[in-house]
């Protein structure tokens, strides 16, 4: 049934863009870094999955396990010893902005040179759990189910995190204002040092579990980072339920347009309605009216 | 409690406070006044711990030296600030506003009981918690800021201009609402425009002009002053133009 043909495999992708959107919105929103290296970090975490399923035999479930940990204490490092210190010397928000476009601009580079070297520029897959399956009249590989459902775990969980724990609220007060944040007594340098290291957990499990069911290469890193972006701006920048949403009808969108017109133009689908989105709502979906 | 001495900030080449030096007690309400820009808003931000003070001042605070401390430590220390403005979270609700000032360790034991006291103060407050607070009026949101800052369980409250931009009614519930915050033993800092209802409210006063010491002394005392009548209390033909 085509409606289901559009409808499953576009909420798996929604859900990887909502996931790796959601990671952004840490990273961005809280923590003020406008990381460009973000698809690179994702694209470098499906080579990890890639390398430890057809090295070792190791399941991208239980790769996750290794991975998320190892891009959390990298973020974090990257955070703490280089854009935190930018962060301080820059004198406004306009130029922590330019500093922290300039530092993970290298950083995509860095990233995308190792993988080069060490996977070269040809395309990637393994068949992990490729194994067919009819709901509704509709086929779709198991593996992408299984993506679903763990993205929904651990977007469910972050939510939930984000919006019912005090900790949590804290890292949602420091988008709104970081200042007033101080003055509840948030360390907003420490806290937002751990919100970009969760961001790029959530990169991490966007990666692993994107590799099970899509091809990739060391070079298309750039891809992740701008749907990421356009996902976070359209759900409104630091707006969690925002990111989710958009995220999701992100992915509906690109399925129904490669499945009903031509999959070539599945990129300018998502800015048509990056674009709509930003004509009727400047703010983003759920973003606030400015003020 | 909180003694400054030999404060002193500069934005740049520009002197915003030279030397100032005060006092606040246990229990008291201690009132600034001085005319717009005379840095009574940097004054407040310094002790909190926003703006770094320059080289030789003192802050002591309960008998430590607290110049030194960012600002999230000093809010541990017990000492909260309404900042000019209110910098409430607008896109989170009342709950969370009010949960948030509980985020210090100091503030933790006995929440439940200071929420309550809290929404007993500003009975407001207790019909909107699920409300976005950038969606309420000026008067609510400078609620939610009191009410957030005495979630944190502070020894001393320092207030940045609470009735700036609010109705006479409502400003009058706010002046009420620090009479009785007071009763319950915490000393206020309040920086404010309506001279009039500070120098009710207050026990002492401190007069700042051009980011210096200008004069103090008892509130009583200060209220048949007549520099104090014409310059702040509007007593004259005219308001005097600055020389």
């Amino acid at each position: 049934m085509l409606l289901v043909d559009i409808i499953l495999p576009g909420l798996v992708l929604g859900g990887m863009y909502a996931l790796i959107a959601l990671g952004l919105t840490l990273q961005y929103g809280v923590a003020r870094i406008m990381n460009l290296s973000y698809g690179e970090s994702l694209v470098a975490a499906a080579f990890g999955a890639f390398s430890l399923y057809s090295g070792l035999g190791l399941s991208p479930l239980a790769a996750l396990l290794l991975a998320v940990p190892i891009a959390m204490a990298l973020n974090w490092l990257l955070y703490r010893f280089l854009l935190e210190r930018l962060m301080r010397r820059g004198k406004d928000r306009g130029a922590q902005e330019i500093d922290s476009i300039l530092v993970t601009f290298g950083v995509l580079f860095v990233i995308q040179g190792a993988m080069l070297v060490a996977f070269g520029g040809q395309y990637y897959s393994y068949g992990y759990l490729s194994i067919p399956l009819t709901i509704m009249g509709s086929t779709l590989a198991v593996n992408r189910l299984v993506a679903l459902l763990f993205a929904a775990l651990v977007g469910g969980a972050v939510y939930l995190s984000l919006t019912r724990t005090r900790i949590g609220t804290a890292v949602r007060a420091i988008a709104v204002d970081a200042n007033a944040a101080r003055l509840v007594g948030i360390d907003v340098a420490a806290l937002s040092g751990l919100a970009f290291a969760f961001g790029g957990g959530l990169v991490a499990v966007g990666g692993v579990l994107i590799s099970m069911f899509l091809t990739f290469n060391a070079a298309m890193g750039v891809v992740f980072t701008m749907k990421a972006l356009v996902v976070v701006i359209m759900g409104g920048v630091g707006n969690v339920i925002g990111a989710l949403v958009a995220g999701l009808l992100l992915g509906v969108v690109e399925t129904a347009v490669a499945r009903l017109v031509d999959p070539g133009l599945t990129l300018a689908a998502t800015y048509a309605l990056f674009l709509g989105v930003l004509v009727i709502k400047p703010t983003g979906l759920f973003g606030r009216a400015a003020s | 409690m909180l003694e400054v001495a030999a404060l002193s900030h500069f934005y740049g080449k520009h002197q915003a406070l030279a030397d100032i030096a005060l006092g606040v007690e246990q229990g008291e309400i201690v009132a600034i006044l001085g005319a717009n820009g005379a840095g009574k808003s940097t004054l407040l931000k310094s002790i909190a711990g926003l703006v770094k003070p320059a080289q030789g001042a003192t802050i002591r605070f309960e008998g430590h030296h607290i110049g030194e401390l960012p600002a999230h430590l000093i809010v541990e220390r017990g000492i909260a600030l309404v900042p000019e403005g209110r910098g409430v979270f607008g896109d989170l609700t009342v709950a969370e506003n009010l949960q948030l000032g509980a985020y210090p360790a100091r503030a933790r034991a006995g929440e439940a009981d200071r929420l309550a006291r809290i929404l007993r103060l500003f009975p407001r407050l207790a019909e909107r918690m699920a409300q976005a607070v950038r969606t309420m009026s000026g008067g609510e949101q400078q609620m939610v800021a009191i009410g957030r800052a005495l979630m944190s369980n502070p020894l001393l409250l320092l207030l940045d201009e609470p009735s700036l931009g609010l109705s006479p009614l409502l400003s009058r519930e706010v002046f009420r609402a620090l009479a009785e915050i007071r009763s319950s033993g915490l000393s206020v800092l309040l920086v404010e425009q309506n001279a009039r209802a500070s120098l009710d409210i207050a026990d002492r006063v401190y007069l700042i002009e051009s980011g210096r010491n200008a004069g103090s002394g008892p509130a009583s005392a200060m209220k048949n002053d007549p520099e104090v009548q014409r310059a702040y209390l509007g007593k004259a033909r005219a308001a005097p133009s600055p020389p």
